[in-house]
């Protein structure tokens, strides 16, 4: 499952998801927001493509970590401090392959995923990552 | 022929979401630009620097395919094609 969506999601559903016989480890990362000073967040997306990037990193991580599978969920719109940004969740048969698949594809999706986020704050608001 | 502009963070908030621009036939990425740049001032100051070039931070896409500024600026655009212009991302 690779998702962009405005809806919250339950971590719970992922790891029941990615249970499977022949996987002796799941490792889930969970990106919430941060009370940097701010109030809020908006994250915007260019749906199609992202999903595409994110279908691409997941493949590649699958391959690259020997992972059985790999949930991804990002969500967009409004979200206050403490809100769930992203969710992956991936199994292996071994934890040595699932936590180094997990944290490659939350790296890679920080670096490539046509993704934007802008903080909001009682002083203003900006776009994370540049002017 | 029609070209779609897709936009998207700071540049949603100037050029809005999406647009279609009437260009004529033979028009590349470059001058899709600056046409943009010619009728939206706040993207010029945002997009290009003080001698015209594209600032590092402008990213783009052709048919969801990312452009090389360096490089693919001249490319020729073609009736329906989209372009899309966002600044470094920042998801996760």
């Amino acid at each position: 499952m690779i998702e962009i969506t405005e809806k919250d999601f339950s971590l719970d559903e992922m790891v029941r998801m990615a249970k499977r016989d022949d996987a002796g480890a799941i490792v889930t990362f969970l990106g919430t927001v941060r009370d940097d000073g701010i109030r809020s967040m908006e994250l915007e997306a260019y749906s199609d493509v992202a999903r595409m990037e994110l279908e691409s990193i997941a493949d590649e991580a699958k391959s690259r970590f020997n992972l059985k599978s790999v949930n991804i969920v990002h969500r967009v719109g409004r979200l206050d401090v403490g809100d769930n940004i992203v969710a992956i969740v991936v199994s292996a048969a071994h934890r040595d392959e699932a936590f180094m698949g997990c944290r490659h594809i939350i790296e890679e999706l920080k670096a490539k995923a046509l993704i934007w986020k802008k903080e909001i704050g009682s002083s203003g608001e900006h776009w994370v990552g540049h002017e | 022929m029609m070209v779609k502009v897709k936009a998207f963070a700071s540049f949603r908030e100037i050029l809005g979401r999406e647009q279609e621009i009437d260009m004529r036939p033979g028009s590349t990425v470059s001058d899709l630009l600056l046409d943009l740049a010619r009728t939206n001032r706040r993207f010029k100051d945002a997009a290009f620097d003080d001698s015209g070039r594209l600032k590092d931070y402008v990213l783009l896409m052709k048919n969801t395919k990312r452009i090389d500024p360096l490089q693919d600026l001249t490319v020729e655009l073609t009736d329906g094609d989209e372009v899309a212009v966002f600044p470094p991302v920042a998801g996760g």
